[in-house]
């Protein structure tokens, strides 16, 4: 294996060629004039296809084998204030980077639609890749907020400028319930600074792992700071309310991103920050999110139910759906975080192809209420299929990719309820959500496909055009891609998994950290002495003596390894 | 069997892979080429071709099945087992489900009752659908759900078992649905998918149950992982769960039991299947009478060992099933569509497949899956060639004397009537009178367990819907075939009627075809065939083609002579001291016999009661036959609309009472709390109103106008403040 991708650079590499290529791109966009309408087009497309090819190679080069930061690029960037521009990925963001990178590509390919300040649309979407990517890449924290906060501007330009009717109400109660989420995450690391002094991840879960970072309610406030600000991205029950409205009044491309992408810097944020940050806060405040995190399943279905707007529809099943990632990162298990991060690129693959394909429609009709419309199975039956299987696979038909998400996390779930973290009601009422589900999307498709062909607004209609249908189609592989084979997912995702696990769980001294390169994790979860290792090569490593021995279930007449305090 | 896991085959593609790729296969060409085949060559060739390539790949893998069959009975009895990997489905460090397919008995009993009985059904519908303007789109529907049922059974854990339940609740939905234009059917679709995936949540949750089970036994599973492969649990079932001891024994089969209840339409669940009659006659013999809903039978039957070690959920299964024969079975008493009958008396039956688990008769159970498979498919097939005839009116009331006209189906449909009806010597007698039998038998093993009711009880209430099993069948074999009159003569001219409430339900129809062709009341009718005219004084019957009939005779005689073939006349031989071998019996000797239940002190009975027995369950046959024989020998009686029989036939209220909680309230309930919470208290109260408030406190203080967006940073900077200034304080302290 070579080292490409285990070697820490000391400049810009594969990285931050992956995050500033988009940025660079709407540099050139701008100069561009207005008449070569189709160069912005083009030219935008081909710089998230590089962005995307590029992402791909850093898949390549990754190996499963460590669960230590990859491509790792430091940089001093603010020496007075300590502040450093550090990137590195690991089995986590590696997949959120790829389905943020395909994600941008289908999203400008769809956005060829818009006509109206094409080269200003093309623009955004560009600059949002820039920072969505970033904040997927930044280790340093002072930089992830930089990203976290600078995904806001482009995407309240898009929903501000082409959004629905009701754009400025819904962009400014977006900007504003995220950004009042996230002010508290800065006051939070700023105070970490005080107490650490430092900005680095890595030196700050050193910290964490000795017990020496924050503790008792100090640690539990620095938490509740963190997590205000993914809960509100993510969203949870009961700030999930700025959802319905951005998601419903953006523009299609603005909507597939938001769902995607967007809400899933939430569940990152959780994983990569609050768990190995603040474990023994995250294990005092686990039941309690699990039940926020059920009641936002069973609520937002309930919601969804309800709503008389397509889209909204949608939008709300965000909510129900996002509530299974939280369901399973709080469980606190390899089945429950392995689940979580699985929905969380199923549900962007998922509800994107949903808002993509509403959006088609919405294209043609311009209008979204449901009473608008009846058969339109009869009228474009290549587009009922497409979407009855993207509607399937967020039903979570087993085979298809909702599925493997839903079924890993209720059974994490399962599994802390049944080993006594949680109270067991929970995973059984989160088990209705997939009850629920099934209720508001098959009736959402029965109202829409099915019934007589007598609405004035669908009988002029035609099939979807077969650049539509292709983007559509690499969706659907990817449904049966991730459905049949989600293996394939978490080869490279376990190890990364695995230390967030012990990073959170195990006592003090015993936790894995970043920082320590003479430990690894073997394939069964245990944590290991890494031996013969050039201390950069992270991916190729004998394997020494077993320091902590991983049992994924807690055996029977075994007492819970953490007490919970 | 080495051949089956002969590892050197190209990524495990043998014989068994084939059974399951075959009908795929099928589906993907039916999806990719049906169109452009029927475009090309035509509806008519274009059909004929598409018809044939759907029925082909249903049959051949019949003949594999058949095949492993001969392999398989070759093997010493406890050696008839052999799993098949092909690749990973998840492999975590956690838990490992690979696509694993098991060949032993029971999944190919299961195997050849769907590809031999579905490919029957497919030439019917070949037929019975020509017409049909989506004649390519109902093929590739019904060889997707063949796929998935062949992977249910064959999946050698419950993740893949899992696939296939769910997929066939997929196909049945889209069946259901097929007419999708009359928005009737496609709620009827909705609701038997949502009801089904109330089954499948709870067992889901027995599956999770199981995987955290054997997962924290290590000390028994010594490092396995693949926590829900049937060869990984079932052997060590009683250790692992018995060292759990508690909830654990009972919660695992009651779980898995709710899905068996979802998918086999028992009691309280059974409310999705008498409205899925909406979809065309062949996918209710296929789907909702043969195979799908027998699924929750093959489940119990698969997993006996979790339901043995817990008399509790043994009780609650047998009082389940006998309740909903019963129930079931009064139903089909007041009903008057053909179909509707029929679907009760799935129902009905399916009832006493689980009376039989119940009670610990596994195989007995199976045996009336076999059974009923063929009587009821052929049931529905004759249901479906007589509504064929009849210009798609499913109205009793309307038929009458049908024998004259359509002798090769009278005479199909005479032997599934004497099927059902427990008459010897055809196969319903063999399967029910084994199933009374046995709970009989049982019963003082179960009292002595301390079950709250007693077989005995059942097996009454089981005597006694054996005679209103005979007495609603007659009644629908008399009042369609019998009874002198030829009633549909004295309907009204369909040419000069007009009959407004029949407009609303066939809107879609106004389009192509602005004649209707409804009449007498309101049934559930059947679309999309535009080459009939309506029924009328002057409809004439005739008899179906051959691609029609000739499954009707195949299934009359396996009706007819199968169940005697497969028990070998077991038990009535035993009565006589003959001893024959009971080949269904002996097959299943492995996977199908209670395994910790002690099987000699489970069935005791002396052959003089055995005798006493047959001869019981025959008269209850005979009594309900000559009852309503005799009742509607003269067509409709006068006093046949009963208020009792209306109550009965609604199903005594209880499918209403649960719209009007479920569906109604709950939708009035849902959008109540949208209206609260979503809309009223966050986002009117708190996320507009903090800002509001902000702005007015504000305005005491300054003169100046507080915008939107500036009253948002205040509230956002008096937060961080407070925030910041207590973390502060606590860190100084």
């Amino acid at each position: 294996m070579n080292t490409l991708a285990q070697t820490t650079t000391q400049g810009m590499g594969l990285l931050s060629l992956m995050i500033f290529i988009p940025l660079i791109g709407a540099g050139v966009l701008a100069l561009i004039p207005r008449e070569y309408a189709s160069w912005h087009r083009y030219l935008a497309l081909l710089c998230s296809f590089v962005a995307f090819l590029v992402s791909v190679s850093t898949w390549y080069f990754f190996s499963g084998n460590t669960y230590h930061f990859q491509f790792v690029e430091s940089i001093p960037w603010i020496q007075s204030l300590g502040i450093t521009y550090k990137l590195g990925i690991d089995g986590i963001s590696l997949w959120l980077i790829l389905l943020t990178t395909f994600i941008t590509v289908i999203s400008i390919w769809f956005s060829f639609y818009v006509k109206e300040r094409a080269k200003d649309f093309m623009i955004a979407l560009l600059v949002l890749e820039t920072a969505m990517l970033g904040v997927f890449c930044a280790l340093d924290l002072i930089l992830f907020y930089v990203f976290f906060e600078a995904t806001l501007v482009p995407m309240y330009i898009l929903i501000a400028v082409w959004g629905g009717k009701n754009r400025q109400y819904a962009s400014v109660k977006f900007f504003l319930y995220t950004f009042l989420g996230s002010i508290f995450m800065l006051v939070a690391i700023i105070a970490m600074r005080f107490m650490a002094g430092s900005f680095d991840l890595i030196v700050l879960q050193d910290l964490a792992s000795r017990g020496e970072l924050a503790v008792d309610n100090v640690q539990m406030w620095l938490f509740a700071a963190f997590a205000l600000a993914f809960a509100v991205k993510v969203p949870m029950f009961p700030v999930h309310t700025w959802l319905p409205d951005a998601h419903t009044e953006a523009p299609t491309a603005g909507s597939i991103i938001l769902a995607a992408v967007m809400l899933k810097m939430g569940a990152y944020g959780f994983l990569r920050f609050c768990l190995p940050l603040f474990p023994e806060a995250t294990i005092q405040a686990a039941p309690f999110m699990m039940g926020l995190a059920v009641v936002g399943i069973i609520y937002g279905a309930i919601m969804a139910a309800v709503q008389t707007d397509w889209k909204r529809l949608v939008a709300y099943s965000s909510v129900s759906h996002l509530g299974f990632v939280m369901l399973g990162i709080f469980a606190l298990n390899h089945n429950g975080l392995t689940g979580g991060v699985l929905q969380s690129i199923n549900h962007g693959i998922s509800t994107g192809a949903l808002f993509l394909m509403v959006g088609m429609i919405y294209e043609r009709t311009h209008t979204r209420l449901f009473k608008d419309y009846s058969g339109l199975k009869r009228q474009m039956p290549m587009f009922a299929m497409l979407f009855l299987i993207i509607m399937l696979s967020s039903v979570g038909l087993p085979s298809m990719n909702g599925f493997i998400g839903e079924f890993l996390t209720l059974l994490g779930a399962f599994q802390a309820g049944f080993e006594g973290a949680v109270p067991m009601w929970m995973p059984i009422a989160a088990g209705a959500g997939v009850v629920l589900a099934a209720v508001y999307l098959l009736w959402m498709f029965q109202r829409v496909f099915y019934g007589p062909n007598d609405k004035p607004v669908i009988k002029r209609l035609r099939d979807i055009k077969p650049w539509e249908q292709a983007s559509v189609w690499l969706l659907v592989v990817f449904v049966f891609w991730a459905g049949l084979y989600p293996t394939f997912f978490t080869q490279k995702m376990e190890a990364s998994i695995n230390a967030v696990r012990h990073q959170t769980l195990l006592p003090q001294g015993e936790r894995p950290t970043w920082a320590d390169k003479s430990i690894d994790i073997n394939g069964n979860g245990d944590i290991v002495e890494a031996l013969e290792r050039d201390s950069e090569d992270l991916g190729t490593w004998t394997q020494g003596r077993v320091l902590v021995q991983n049992n994924h279930y807690l055996q029977k007449g075994e007492a819970r390894a953490v007490a919970v305090r | 069997m080495p051949e089956l896991m002969d590892p050197s085959m190209p990524a495990g593609l043998n014989l068994v892979w084939m059974i399951l790729l075959l009908p795929l296969a099928g589906f993907l060409f039916q999806a990719a080429f049906g169109r452009i085949i029927e475009r090309a060559f035509g509806p008519a060739l274009g059909r004929r071709i598409l018809g044939f390539m759907a029925v082909i790949p249903i049959a051949v893998a019949f003949v594999i099945g058949c095949i492993l069959v001969t392999h398989i009975a070759n093997q010493p009895s406890d050696a008839r087992v052999a799993i098949s990997t092909w690749f990973d489905w998840i492999n975590l460090q956690s838990i490992h489900i690979p696509f694993e397919l098991r060949v032993d008995p029971l999944s190919l009993t299961m195997v050849l009752i769907i590809t031999g009985i579905g490919a029957l059904i497919h030439l019917y519908a070949t037929g019975y659908m020509a017409a049909d303007k989506d004649y390519p789109r109902f093929f590739t529907y019904l060889n997707l759900f063949i796929a998935f049922m062949l992977m249910l059974v064959l999946g050698n854990n419950l993740a893949l078992v899992f696939i296939g339940w769910e997929g066939v609740g997929l196909c049945s939905y889209l069946l259901i649905g097929f007419w999708y234009e009359d928005i009737e059917n496609a709620k009827a679709a909705n609701k038997a998918f949502i009801v089904n995936r109330i089954g499948d949540w709870g067992m889901a949750l027995g599956m999770f149950l199981i995987a955290v089970v054997f997962a924290s036994s290590q000390n028994l599973l010594g490092g396995e992982t693949r926590y829900l492969s049937f060869d990984v649990i079932l052997p060590l079932a009683q250790q692992v769960v018995g060292e759990w001891g508690g909830a654990v024994v009972w919660a695992i089969p009651l779980l898995l039991f709710i899905g068996a209840v979802g998918k086999s339409a028992q009691f309280p669940l059974y409310l999705w299947l008498p409205d899925a009659m909406a979809g065309p006659t062949p996918v209710s013999a296929l789907i909702h009478a043969a195979t799908m809903v027998t699924a929750g039978v093959y489940l119990v039957t698969r997993c006996h060992v979790f339901f043995e070690m817990s008399a509790f959920a043994m009780g609650t299964v047998a009082v389940i099933g006998c309740f909903t024969a019963i129930f079931a079975a009064t139903i089909a008493w007041g009903q008057y569509d053909i179909k509707k009958v029929l679907a009760y008396s799935t129902v009905s039956q399916l009832g006493f497949m689980f009376l039989a688990c119940g009670v610990g008769a596994f195989s007995t159970g199976m045996f009336h899956v076999t059974t009923h498979a063929f009587f009821k498919a052929l049931l529905f097939l004759g249901a479906g060639a007589v509504i064929y005839a009849m210009a798609h009116n499913q109205d009793l009331r309307n038929y009458g004397g049908l024998r004259k006209y359509m002798k090769i189906t009278y005479f199909s449909m005479l032997m599934g009537w004497l099927a059902i009806c427990g008459i010897p010597i055809w196969a319903g007698f063999w399967s029910k009178d084994d199933i009374l039998g046995k709970v009989f038998a049982s019963n003082d093993y179960w009292h002595a367990q301390g079950w709250a009711i007693n077989p005995v009880v059942l097996w009454a209430i089981g005597l006694v819907t054996a005679v209103l099993t005979a007495a609603y069948m007659t009644r629908m074999f008399w009042l369609t075939f019998f009874s002198g009159e030829e009633r549909w003569r004295n309907l009204p001219d369909p040419q000069h009627t007009h009959r407004p409430h029949h407009v609303h339900a066939h809107t879609a129809h106004h389009d192509e075809d602005p004649d209707e062709h409804g009449f007498f009341l309101e049934t559930v009718e059947e679309e999309g065939h535009h080459d009939h005219h309506d029924l009328g004084p002057t409809h004439e019957p005739r008899e179906v083609k051959p691609s029609m009939w000739f499954p009707l005779v195949v299934l009359a005689a396996l009706s007819t002579v199968g169940g005697l073939i497969l028990s070998g006349g077991y038990p009535v031989t035993e009565v006589f001291g003959v001893h024959t071998t009971n080949l269904f019996k002996e097959w299943n000797a492995v996977s199908a016999q209670p395994s910790v239940l002690p099987s000699k002190e489970l069935f005791q009975v002396s052959h003089s009661t055995e005798a006493v027995l047959i001869l019981l369950s025959i008269a209850a046959g005979l009594a309900g036959i000559l009852w309503n024989r005799a009742r509607y020998k003269k067509g409709v009686p006068k006093n046949e609309d009963t208020k009792l029989r209306r109550f009965a036939g609604s199903q005594w209220g209880y499918d209403n009472a649960m719209y009007q909680a479920f569906v109604n309230a709950g939708g009035k309930l849902s959008e109540a709390s949208y209206k609260l919470f979503d809309k009223g208290i966050i986002d009117t109260l708190l996320v507009n109103g903090v800002p509001w408030l902000v702005a007015s406190t504000g305005k005491l203080f300054r003169k100046t106008q507080s915008g939107y967006a500036r009253s948002y940073a205040m509230a956002i900077l008096i937060g961080a403040l407070a925030i910041a200034s207590y973390i502060f304080y606590s860190v100084s302290r």
